[in-house]
């Protein structure tokens, strides 16, 4: 039996977040210490892991190159430390940092509970961390269960009310079934292919002239379907407003955040990596199920009356103009959406959690009103936040669509383009609904307190927001390098 | 130089926003004082130009190299008059704001951004450049008309909002396709104006793009049947918001036509010039028809801009020395004239607290300074020769006759209704005697307030009695316009429509 040689150091952020989340527990059933110091322990965790991704980038450099082989394919293959996996994952940090930051106040009041809150976040991380840098679906499909079941736990963490019961069920029955879904195109590309890798399909797919792919389209059908389960694309997003509306206020950003990521990478690396060949088959369905999420998430979210449900089908049209930049072919404005959505993302349900307060009580676009006066800080953040998610000009949303719009134009999908250029006027219209709310209704409601976390998240994301509105290279450079195709 | 016209409002809203805000009486004043800087640099700008064809005070900079997009600005005949214009009426707008009490340090943040936008706007040469400042000032215009409105705002914010937004959506996918076309063959991505005013296209794709810039600009100026945003945003926007939107932001529409789409697609502009020009007649007939039968005078005004632009459009489509001549004057007279009707429409709201026709009468004998304003800026709007008005609507008539003949005799008829409307409007609110007890106290203006009106008047007068002080700076680009025109189509200007044609010059100088 050959034993697999083992790489630690490429793994170490992995490691370091499930060792954080193990601390975490341990620390609680040993000392029960207040949240805070578990908090400084899931913080550690987080910073060393992507320090040391900071430096893995460094490290690999130029030679970032898909598909060499050497210190970046690691244990036997499992694993593909490229820089489209480092890039990833120091999202899925920043993300998890500040999700907890977000959430602080929610997961302080759990009380006795907020250690199992912090390890299942930690692990969760760490499962898509591990999803995000694999090679082998096989892999890929553990790293997604394992962020995917901490998700399940954290959607109900809230077990006294009857929606986070609700949003719990739901997104475990719905998201067990598209991870099965998601193995079994895995065992049918396995038998079209006989590769569980991603790199080994596209030498298979190089090397050999195949004459009936269904059994590998099919398979890869299904890895694509059970994907979009988890990205909430249409139609398999209708988990997403119970979702979104009954799990806790604070993390239900970090949740959104870290699907998406994950999930868009995978698709990303399968795609454009591992089956670019195939193109002429799956671009046009890949294309048909962007153009039905921007439609359908933009076109549901103007009727719907709680903040947080217009938040989870915007969440389903941004997963249509990822898609889009998908479809382009270059992973530079993929990258770039993920990123500055996510933290969009995570600021928004700051401010959500925010207006609901830590009993994480309704987020009705009701209560918003005049949330211009009751807090003008958290109003101004949200409405930045808001213009950005609608891209505006001036904000890094605007050049994010831009960028995927130009990449689906140049690979010749202007039908999708002119769609998403609609879907965004209709986007418009919700957007501008919650700042009515905010700015011009008035509301007798008492003054809002922040949480000093929150703010710090809010003027971080608010500050990317416009930073990279103004000046996108700095990161468009570093997403361009991630991935080179 | 150009860069911190567009960078000095924004530096003043930061300014204005580092105040605390208790100090309301502070933020107004302070705006004012803020907004003269620009206006200051803008006349500066003015004094050097030079009367020449190519752009000047040019400015360039890389933004982000892989995508091509740079910071590339200009100013040129067609663009410094809407600088300038921009700038005179952003510190008379926030001037004429002193009713507006309910949270006074946004509302000059967001005049203040507006202005940076509509500055970047006019002297950006990189159509990313342009589509960032287009949108923006979506933006702090859609809050300015959201907050501090009347009563039906919201639904009026929203429909500006959507409105422009739709029109302007189609465009970018028109700017990435032609970055995409200039990427093919040339082999870069450029948003460049020059690069893209090159680009060899199909006859098919041409127009196809000619009309998602059109559908964009039409919106905004806004053409018939575009139109039916206008009269609600222009209602429900408070005096500042209406001075801007009327005197600036539809401007946006007529520069974007002439400086894109003749640039960019000349032979699609000239196989449009008829569908063009009976847009822009049925708009200034039917926008004066309307106007007449209005019982609300903001509204009325507000109707009277859609019939005005229609002239600038036609003089647009025109394609002669006259026509693009009155197109851009005419866009700073309109700026000037229907900036200062509501502002008087402004004033006399603030003291009755409606704007219905029939609640006034006889106010000339209250308020005769007022109404000797209102009745002279009606004169302008009217193109009562010796003020601006007429210079620029002769203009358009006497250019669009030789290439649109027909269409220039209709449009003539919209002079005389403006007449009627505005004459008419007078005649009601004015003459006669005050029977209403409101109307007998009423206060006439205050120093304040004339100081606001009698720079706008005597601009109102300046270019009537001598157009050429601006005619001179922006005939050599419009000429340059019409010359790129004939060389990238067949289209020849008929025989007196140059500048260089005796005829016109003669009318020139009228």
């Amino acid at each position: 039996m050959i034993t697999p040689e083992i790489s630690w150091l490429a793994i170490l952020p992995e490691v370091l977040l499930a060792v954080g989340a193990a601390g975490v527990l341990l620390v609680e059933v040993q000392w029960k210490p207040e949240a805070n110091v578990l908090g400084t322990i899931a913080a550690g965790s987080i910073v060393f892991a992507a320090a040391f991704s900071v430096l893995q980038w460094f490290q690999a450099g130029d030679s970032v190159e898909l598909g060499t082989t050497g210190d970046l394919v690691v244990f036997s293959g499992l694993v593909l430390m490229d820089g489209l996996a480092i890039f990833g994952r120091f999202a899925l940090l920043a993300v998890t940092g500040f999700g907890l930051m977000a959430a602080w106040k929610y997961i302080d009041s759990l009380g006795r509970r907020s250690a199992e809150a912090i390890a299942l976040v930690l692990l969760a991380t760490s499962g898509f961390s591990i999803m995000v840098a694999a090679n082998n679906l096989v892999m890929m499909f553990l790293g997604l269960e394992v962020g995917s079941i901490a998700l399940y736990v954290l959607a109900g963490m809230s077990r006294e009310r009857a929606r986070s019961d609700e949003a719990a069920i739901k997104y475990f029955l719905l998201g067990s079934f598209a991870s099965a879904i998601f193995i079994y195109g895995v065992a049918l590309l396995y038998a079209g292919t006989g590769e569980f890798e991603i790199l080994g399909i596209r030498d298979f797919l190089a090397g050999f002239v195949v004459f009936s792919p269904a059994v590998i389209l099919i398979g890869l059908g299904l890895v694509v379907v059970g994907l979009g389960f988890k990205v909430s694309a249409a139609p398999f997003h209708s988990w997403a407003p119970d979702v979104y509306q009954g799990a806790p206020a604070g993390l239900v950003g970090y949740m959104a955040a870290v699907a998406k990521i994950a999930g868009f990478v995978a698709i990303t690396r399968i795609l454009l990596a591992g089956v670019e060949t195939l193109d002429a088959d799956w671009l046009p369905i890949v294309a048909a199920i962007a153009a039905l999420s921007m439609l359908v998430g933009s076109t549901l979210a103007l009727v719907q009356d709680d903040v947080r449900r217009m938040l989870a089908y915007s969440g389903v049209a941004h997963a249509g103009f990822i898609l889009t930049g998908v479809v382009g072919g270059t992973t530079e404005g993929v990258l770039f959406y993920l990123v500055v959505y996510s933290l969009q993302l995570v600021g928004a349900f700051a401010v959500a959690a925010a207006v609901s307060g830590a009993e994480n009580a309704e987020s009705s676009l009701e209560s918003f009103r005049g949330l211009g006066r009751r807090s003008p800080f958290l109003a101004g953040s949200f409405t930045v936040l808001l213009l950005g998610m609608a891209g505006l000009p001036v904000t890094s949303g605007f050049i994010a669509k831009f960028g995927v719009f130009t990449q689906a134009w140049n690979s010749g999908f202007r039908w999708l383009v002119i769609v998403a250029v609609l879907a965004s006027v209709i986007a418009f219209a919700f957007y501008l609904r919650i700042i009515v709310a905010m700015y011009m209704d008035e509301s007798e409601a008492a003054d809002l307190d922040v949480p000093a976390t929150s703010r710090w998240v809010l003027i971080v994301a608010v500050g990317t927001t416009i930073l990279w509105g103004i000046l996108p290279g700095s990161l468009l450079s570093l997403a361009a390098d991630a991935l080179p195709l | 130089m150009l860069t911190w016209l567009v960078l000095l409002p924004v530096v003043g809203a930061l300014v204005v926003m580092s105040t605390p805000p208790a100090r309301r009486e502070l933020h107004l004043p302070m705006g004012v004082a803020l907004s003269v800087m620009p206006l200051g640099l803008a006349l500066y700008v003015f004094a050097v130009f030079e009367p020449q064809s190519a752009m000047q005070l040019t400015e360039f900079h890389s933004w982000y190299e892989p995508w091509g997009i740079a910071w590339n600005l200009g100013i040129d005949g067609i663009s410094m008059p809407m600088v300038l214009l921009t700038t005179i009426l952003v510190p008379i707008a926030l001037g004429a704001s002193t009713k507006v009490t309910k949270r006074t340090k946004e509302f000059v943040v967001y005049t203040l951004l507006l202005e940076a936008g509509m500055i970047g706007v006019f002297v950006a040469l990189d159509l990313f450049l342009f589509f960032i400042f287009f949108e923006a000032i979506l933006a702090p215009m859609y809050f300015i008309i959201g907050i501090w409105g009347s009563e039906r705002r919201v639904y009026a914010a929203m429909k500006f909002f959507i409105y422009t937004a739709f029109g302007s959506a189609l465009m970018l996918a028109g700017i990435i396709a032609l970055a995409v076309l200039h990427n093919e063959q040339v082999g870069a991505p450029s948003f460049a104006l020059a690069d893209l005013s090159g680009l060899a296209l199909s006859g098919g794709a041409e127009r196809w793009l000619f009309a998602a810039f059109a559908l964009a600009f039409a919106i905004k100026v806004p053409v018939f049947p575009l139109h039916t945003w206008l009269p609600d945003a222009h209602t429900e926007a408070p005096t500042a918001g209406s001075i801007l939107l009327a005197g600036v932001m539809l401007k946006l529409g007529t520069y974007g036509l002439l400086r894109f789409n003749l640039q960019l697609f000349p032979e699609a502009s000239v196989d449009a010039i008829w569908v063009m020009g009976i847009l822009a007649v049925i708009g200034i007939v039917y926008g004066a028809a309307v106007a007449i039968v209005q019982p609300d005078l903001k509204k009325l005004v507000a109707y009277s801009s859609v019939s005005h632009l229609g002239f600038i459009v036609l003089g647009t489509f025109a394609l002669t020395s006259g026509g693009l001549q009155g197109a851009v004057i005419q866009n700073v007279n309109h700026g000037l004239t229907t900036g200062a009707l509501f502002l008087l429409v402004g004033m006399i709201y603030e003291r009755r607290h409606t704007k219905e026709i029939s609640e006034f009468g006889g106010l000339q004998k209250v308020m005769p300074v007022f109404a000797g304003f209102f009745l002279f800026m009606i004169f302008a709007s009217i193109g009562l020769p010796g003020l601006n008005g007429f210079v620029g609507e002769f203009l358009v008539l006497i250019g669009s006759y030789t290439t649109l003949p027909v269409l220039a005799i209709i449009a003539a008829s919209g002079v005389i209704l403006a007449a009627i409307y505005l004459l008419w409007a007078y005649e009601r609110v004015f003459t006669g005697v005050p029977e209403k007890e409101e109307n007998k106290m009423l206060s006439d203006l205050s120093v304040r307030e004339v100081s606001l009106l009698a720079p706008l008047a005597a601009l109102v007068l300046l270019l009537g009695l001598y157009p050429n002080i601006l005619l001179d700076k922006i005939a050599p680009s419009t000429e340059a316009v019409l010359d790129h025109i004939e060389a990238s189509t067949d289209y020849q200007v008929p025989a007196p429509g140059r500048l260089g044609d005796v005829f016109v010059a003669g009318g020139e100088e009228e």
